[in-house]
């Protein structure tokens, strides 16, 4: 008996992710937002993984959402609105003046916390971003809505009525239907804004399971209320608090060890 | 309940974090098993290099055992098990912790076999009263500990009844074994340390049987979510008997 002989299986397993092992898809570097004077995001230093769910917790009015809209220049469309710092999208810098706001919101897709599918039927709602690119090609367009609804994991539910009214279906189904929307361009980062909140727990189950499986092609960006969630369904783990990033790591070691106090005190209960 | 539930939840993460756990115990099982047989053979052959094998292998034992934890509270944190997969992460906690202080009185009993090589007293370990029944008591504790895994495999209370028997007749077993070492304390007085050494090996391998017990009981908790712990004699014999007829 000896110890080299032992090949733990468990050694292997469960590594832990580790940000410096990463490819890196946005770099935020000294990022700060004002709504007019009012300072809404402090100085953000961050980098996230690509192909990699990072969650953002925090209390209401912590910045997180407001974050997550800088991601595809949302804040654009509110007048008062001024930002600072520097924020890239594999090295391209995103607020450049050349930037074309439309092609990077084709890169950076988005899916909003209630499901808001348009009064068309299913597949138009799939392939209505590929139709405003010009794309009118039936097959085509046949095979995105099938290989975005497949990867929505909202096929087999819905592959026998496609030109049914999107609107008929349930609210589990709608969201997930505004996922395949969301893909259907094939972005590079996808941005989930509360995805779940307006869904009973099973739904919420699938979509989170769907966000485990849509990782392996997207870079997933996730604001979240609820903390189990961004537990169940994130590599990575931010919070927030008043605008400052006050930990980010990977989300095994926010839920069990956090370095920060205010961090412990949030996910334990004891915030206020 | 049957094993195949804990891979039917919705999120594969979990079905496969649990999976995870069951091999990761099935394998510190085995590491404690092969760890004892290697301390049986020592002991059978005064083998003193094979003993001090057993005792460094504690360090892996322990290894698993800090692997196991880590899993759990990794579940706990993050995916918030209830109902069957609390009790197999409570049960998984348990067993983890007897494992590892089967693998500590395994090695106590490693640790005789090196003292007895070492010494300059011209006897082994074979030729001491108390020989036979240390033997008697590993091989059925081993074999305890090899029931409760197959039953922990299975996520089956199968064994729980014999097993537990089995505890109580090795007792009985330790109880006589310490009752005649103590004569031969007062009988043989210039080899106290040697009767001193073999009372701690056979307290080792009587502790590993009530370890093994805790093992089976901690899989009826999560198999029956009834906990054994402390349950008058009565109770206990009328709960076995009717995990006997469930099973009949």
């Amino acid at each position: 008996m000896s110890e080299q002989n032992v090949g733990l299986a468990m050694d292997r397993d469960h590594r832990g992710m580790h940000l410096g092992q990463e490819k890196i898809a946005i770099e935020v570097k000294d990022w700060n937002l004002f709504y007019g004077s009012n300072q809404a995001l402090n100085g953000i230093n961050m980098s996230l993984p690509e192909n990699r769910v990072t969650a953002f917790i925090g209390p209401s009015g912590c910045g997180k959402s407001t974050l997550l809209r800088c991601f595809n220049r949302m804040n654009d469309l509110i007048p008062i609105v001024r930002v600072e710092g520097e924020m890239t999208l594999h090295g391209e810098d995103m607020y450049a003046k050349e930037m074309d706001v439309a092609a990077l919101r084709r890169r950076v897709g988005m899916v909003f916390q209630k499901p808001n599918p348009f009064p068309k039927s299913i597949y138009e709602n799939v392939c209505y971003g590929l139709r405003l690119q010009g794309i009118n090609d039936k097959q085509v367009l046949d095979e995105t809505v099938e290989w975005s609804l497949q990867s929505a994991g909202l096929w087999e539910e819905v592959k026998d009525r496609l030109d049914a009214n999107a609107l008929g279906l349930s609210g589990g189904q709608q969201q997930r239907l505004c996922i395949a929307r969301a893909i259907a361009i094939k972005p590079e980062v996808l941005l989930l804004d509360e995805p779940t909140s307006a869904l009973d727990p099973i739904s919420t189950l699938a979509i989170e399971e769907l966000i485990f499986e849509l990782k392996k092609d997207f870079t997933i960006l996730i604001v979240t209320h609820n903390m189990q969630q961004a537990a169940r369904v994130s590599d990575y783990t931010a919070f927030m608090y008043m605008g400052d990033l006050i930990e980010y790591t990977d989300t095994d070691t926010l839920f069990t060890n956090p370095s920060v106090k205010r961090t412990e005190d949030y996910i334990s209960g004891r915030y206020g | 309940m049957e094993k195949e539930n804990f891979g039917r939840h919705i999120s594969e993460l979990m079905n496969q974090n649990l999976e995870d756990l069951f091999n990761h115990i099935l394998e510190m099982g085995g590491l404690v098993e092969r760890q004892f047989e290697a301390a049986l053979v020592a002991l059978g052959s005064s083998d003193t290099a094979k003993a001090s094998e057993v005792v460094a292998f504690d360090k892996i034992v322990n290894q698993a055992e800090m692997e196991i934890d880590k899993l759990c509270s990794r579940v706990l944190a993050r995916q918030q098990p209830t109902a069957s997969d609390l009790r197999l992460i409570l049960a998984a906690i348990r067993i983890a912790i007897d494992l590892e202080r089967m693998g500590d009185e395994i090695v106590k009993i490693a640790k005789m076999v090196v003292m007895f090589g070492h010494s300059d007293k011209d006897i082994a370990c074979s030729e001491l009263p108390g020989y036979g029944e240390l033997m008697d008591i590993s091989t059925r504790s081993n074999q305890m500990l090899k029931t409760a895994l197959d039953d922990f495999a299975r996520v089956s209370t199968e064994g729980a009844g014999e097993l537990i028997q089995e505890e109580e007749r090795i007792d009985v077993i330790f109880a006589e074994a310490m009752a005649d070492l103590k004569g031969q304390l007062r009988s043989r007085p210039d080899e106290v340390e040697c009767l001193m050494e073999m009372i701690i090996a056979l307290r080792a391998a009587e502790r590993v049987s009530d370890h093994a017990r805790n093992v089976i009981e901690s899989i009826v908790y999560l198999v029956k979510g009834k906990d054994l712990r402390n349950m008058d004699q009565a109770r206990l014999t009328a709960f076995l008997s009717s995990l006997d007829e469930e099973q009949a």
